[in-house]
């Protein structure tokens, strides 16, 4: 469930087909984000869960996968 | 039109200047002072500020927190009141720790590039000391400032929208250059402007857009101006002054440096820099420069498979070798004497008023 919501996020805000989105995806290597994606993606994230994510916390997550997991956990 | 002054942190600079802090080692207190008694913003750069020091290499953050306060307090016995800044480069490591020091320093803001700094504010926010970034588009402004005020309720004291033709590191990538994708500084201005009004509103705050790169004349800051810029900043212009903190050798390159003489490096900080050829950028044609020693100093760096290391080599250039990387703007080749401080304060804002009045 988190994972469709999620995927259907990051499709909209890198402009990619939401097949293309996978858990083992690499955020940057594999679905072209750069920094800025990066913090556009945690915002929406954001406001879409109602959660914060703290700074350090937005370092560590490089695969989708890891969104996901943070996700499930709050 | 007339030029305004600046106010930041509630001190009021006769001319919205801002001297752009330059590492490492070529704007430290020699050129704050000079530039604050003529009346315009002055900024130190905290980029490996204690590289001289005898015990840099055992124990760099030590000796840069020393080399920080030493050329603070050494700044405001001279000049208590003057605008100082300091430039925190996003991308170093102990970014935190940097920022938490200089937050309790006699300094009036932290202004940091090379990186998002989404966590400054809060190691500023309940101190005396302002913050501020340096963004190359309105996208990263909007995405700073929607986070500082969601995160921190917290707004930047002045923005510098930094342009293509800058001298450091680049807020472009490479492939942005190769393929044509950047936008021109009196572009990112004009998009910035727009993007800060609802921040504005809300926290009932101007917000002074700087506008940075390439700026070398009167004439340049006058038109920048008109397209709704609330100053500038400039670095490079200064390094040819009396007072640069940088080596003899070094301001003579600037001076003598030709248009082709000016390219684009790789850096290990994962951006492009500018600089001015020399024995070092040859050499980089080809191949690379193994460090000698590393002191952690960059988040960026992967430290394996670097071209040459960054400290190193801007290390050996600010101590007078000019094999080491000379890091400057686009604009150096205009430059052709060296002078004082107030002379070229004096001449900007002549030449900048002259523009003014005739539109
Ligand atoms: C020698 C040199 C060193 C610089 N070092 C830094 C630095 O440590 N941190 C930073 O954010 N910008 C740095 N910059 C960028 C300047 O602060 C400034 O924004 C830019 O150079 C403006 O363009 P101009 O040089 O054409 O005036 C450096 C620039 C130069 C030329």
């Amino acid at each position: 469930m988190v994972f469709e919501k999620v995927k259907e996020l990051i499709a909209v805000e890198l402009g990619i087909e939401e097949e293309t989105v996978t858990l083992e995806s690499d955020l940057s290597d594999d679905l072209g984000a750069d920094s800025l994606d990066a913090i556009e993606l945690i915002m929406a994230i954001e406001e879409e869960f109602e959660v914060e994510i703290s700074d350090s916390e937005a370092q560590k997550i490089k695969r989708v996968n890891d969104i996901v997991s943070f996700l499930e956990n709050v | 039109m007339k030029i305004k002054e600046l106010i930041i942190n509630g001190k009021t600079a006769k001319f919205p200047i801002i001297q752009g802090g330059m590492g490492i080692r070529i704007s430290l207190g020699k050129l704050a002072k000079a530039c604050m008694n003529s009346g315009i913003v002055a900024t130190i750069s905290a980029a490996q500020i204690g590289f001289l020091r005898k015990g840099f290499k055992d124990n760099p953050m030590k000796e840069n927190l020393i080399a920080l306060s030493e050329e603070i307090s050494n700044i405001r016995e001279n000049n208590p009141d003057g605008i100082l800044g300091v430039n925190l480069m996003h991308a170093m490591n102990n970014y935190q720790e940097f920022a938490e020091f200089l937050s309790k320093q006699d300094i009036d803001f932290i202004i940091s590039g090379a990186g998002l700094p989404v966590d400054l504010p809060e190691y500023i926010k309940n101190t005396k000391v302002k913050g501020a970034f340096i963004v190359s588009s309105a996208r990263a402004a909007r995405l700073l400032l929607k986070s500082w005020d969601r995160r921190h309720h917290f707004m930047p004291e002045f923005i510098v929208c930094e342009g293509p033709l800058a001298g450091g590191h680049l807020g472009f990538t490479k492939d942005d250059f190769d393929s044509g994708n950047v936008e021109d500084l009196e572009s990112i201005v004009r998009t910035t402007k727009e993007i800060i009004k609802p921040f504005e509103e809300k926290y009932n705050k101007q917000i002074p857009i700087i506008a940075a790169g390439g700026i070398n004349d009167g004439h340049d800051i006058a038109s920048i101006l008109k397209s709704g810029a609330d100053g500038v900043q400039m670095a490079t212009r200064f390094i040819a002054s009396d007072e640069c903190d940088a080596s003899d050798e070094y301001k003579d390159m600037i001076i003598k440096s030709k248009e082709e003489d000016i390219v684009r490096v790789e850096s290990p900080a994962g951006l492009p820099g500018r600089a001015i050829r020399n024995y070092l950028t040859n050499i980089l044609e080809t191949k690379r420069i193994k460090p000698k020693y590393c002191v952690n100093c960059l988040k960026t760096c992967n430290k394996s498979n670097i071209p040459y290391c960054i400290t190193e080599q801007l290390g050996n250039s600010s101590n007078g070798d000019n094999k080491g990387l000379i890091f400057t703007g686009a604009k150096a080749y205009l430059i052709t004497k060296i002078e004082s401080v107030d002379e070229i304060v004096k001449r900007l804002i002549a030449e900048c008023k002259i523009d003014l009045s005739f539109n």
